[in-house]
């Protein structure tokens, strides 16, 4: 199958570009060393990259990019794979919560042209919606509870 | 997860045929992802997220002690909030230099963005679960049957819906949380714009709008509730990639010396709702959705509409 290179080389450069705004924004919140993580990052990126590839590569299985980056890492980070102790040595360079701030600073731009959207729903949606939320959270936090316990994990 | 799904065309496509009818087309991802031409857009956006990026982790983690609970408000909280108040409708309307860098051709470019920068934090989960992998496993029950609890929305929002008068809508807002698999079936079965498509929509809106905000709030307090917290990480992991991280991540703040392990779990079950949450929503919730509906109609709905409900 052809990949379209134009499309994915488009997508590295967008995340060279979050990986560098991650490297400056963990300097500021965590203290780590721009430098230091360098390495991590461009593990971090090249994993994103071939999880990009992977989706194009598979486009009937309707698993997302961002679960292919995660199963990825989870393999290579199993403790009994000889990859794992370099591996997390060096992501552990890139903070966890680092990677967040980017990604909500564009998810609030992005839904900047729902605004009017959401205008026009009443206020009864906004009530639902807080009860649809706890809804799925506790009903399945109660179930969990339950679950484990029966376990004995917790 | 489920956030990188939000460019998919066919969701998109009809859902904003449905709200507003005078918009251009969309453009599709690798049009917008186009950097010929387009490089001044890339380059605001870029250093929007950037100036939003640091002006959030400069204010840092911020912990407020109630009564009940710590609320633990993340940067990433802070940035969803500058990211959209800076958009062309919120502020961008009344600060006209503010529009000239994030107009609404940033906007859409921020799509786009988000999928990729999730990235970044789908390795950093992987690098979580897999050092856990033992335990995660052993946890494998639990895990397979949260997934039921995520009917929790029918049981207790759809009677709040009734009892607000929502009709037919209720059974659309309710079905669950109504991410991007949510709203494809809903449009496919009853049609985006029927009253059930209209109900998905609004509760799909409202995730998308408040999200992250209220899990990131809810995360944290739920510990209060004294339920586990490895079973609260369990139901942060919802489908969507930015709800959960809002959830998982100040829970994990909250409880920091079981931090690794309350992100495993909840990164674990995010990607099994990936996976489940598409044939729960068809086989159980919509069935059960509409069960309830016929029972708990007749009693909550508002008489004075009787006649006009199915």
């Amino acid at each position: 199958m052809a990949l379209d290179w134009e499309k994915l080389l488009n997508q590295l450069k967008v995340l060279i570009i979050v990986g560098i705004i991650v490297l400056i924004a963990q300097n500021i919140g965590y203290d780590v060393p721009i430098i230091d993580a360098i390495p991590g990052m461009i593990i971090v990126l090249a994993i994103a990259f071939f999880a990009l590839v992977v989706r194009a590569l598979t486009p009937n299985l309707k698993f997302p990019a961002f679960a292919w980056a995660s199963l990825t890492a989870l393999i290579l980070s199993m403790p009994f794979m000889p990859t794992s102790e370099v591996f997390l040595r060096l992501t552990d360079q890139v903070i966890f919560l680092g990677t967040t701030a980017p990604i909500l600073a564009f998810a609030g731009i992005s839904v900047g042209n729902k605004i009017e959207a959401l205008k026009k729903l009443s206020w009864r949606v906004f009530v639902v919606a807080i009860f649809v939320f706890s809804g799925t959270f506790f009903g399945s936090a109660i179930v969990a509870h339950i679950v484990l316990s029966i376990q004995g994990i917790i | 997860m489920a956030d990188e799904k939000e460019k998919r065309p066919e969701v998109n496509e009809g859902q904003e045929k449905a709200m507003t009818d005078e918009k251009p087309p969309e453009k599709s991802e690798k049009e917008l992802l186009n950097f010929k031409g387009r490089g001044k857009f890339f380059l605001k956006l870029s250093l929007a997220g950037l100036v939003i990026s640091m002006i959030s982790e400069f204010i840092g983690i911020q912990r407020f002690e109630l009564g009940i609970g710590t609320i633990v408000l993340l940067p990433m909280l802070f940035a969803v909030v500058i990211g959209l108040l800076v958009t062309p409708d919120l502020l961008g309307s009344k600060i006209k230099a503010l529009r000239s860098v994030i107009s609404m051709d940033e906007v859409e470019l921020a799509g786009p963005f988000v999928m990729l920068a999730l990235l970044p934090l789908g390795v950093k989960y992987g690098t979580l679960v897999g050092p856990n992998i033992v335990q995660v496993v052993q946890a494998g029950p639990a895990f397979l049957l949260q997934e039921l609890g995520n009917l929790g929305t029918i049981f207790i929002a759809l009677p709040i819906a009734l009892l607000l008068g929502m009709k037919r809508e209720a059974v659309g807002a309710t079905v669950s949380i109504c991410r991007e698999p949510t709203l494809g079936v809903m449009g496919e079965r009853y049609g985006i714009s029927s009253p059930e498509g209209t109900g998905t929509l609004g509760t799909y809106l409202m995730g998308t709008v408040f999200g992250t905000i209220f899990f990131g709030l809810l995360g944290s307090l739920s510990v209060a509730t004294g339920l586990h917290p490895l079973a609260l990480a369990m139901a942060g992991g919802m489908g969507s990639g930015s709800m959960m991280t809002a959830a998982s991540g100040s829970l994990a703040a909250a409880v920091p010396e079981m931090s690794d392990q309350i992100l495993a779990y909840a990164a674990t079950s995010n990607m099994l709702t990936g996976v489940t949450g598409l044939y729960s929503v068809i086989f159980l919730g919509i069935p059960l959705v509409n069960f309830m509906y016929k029972i708990l109609y007749p009693i909550l709905g508002k008489k004075e509409n009787k006649g006009g409900a199915k």
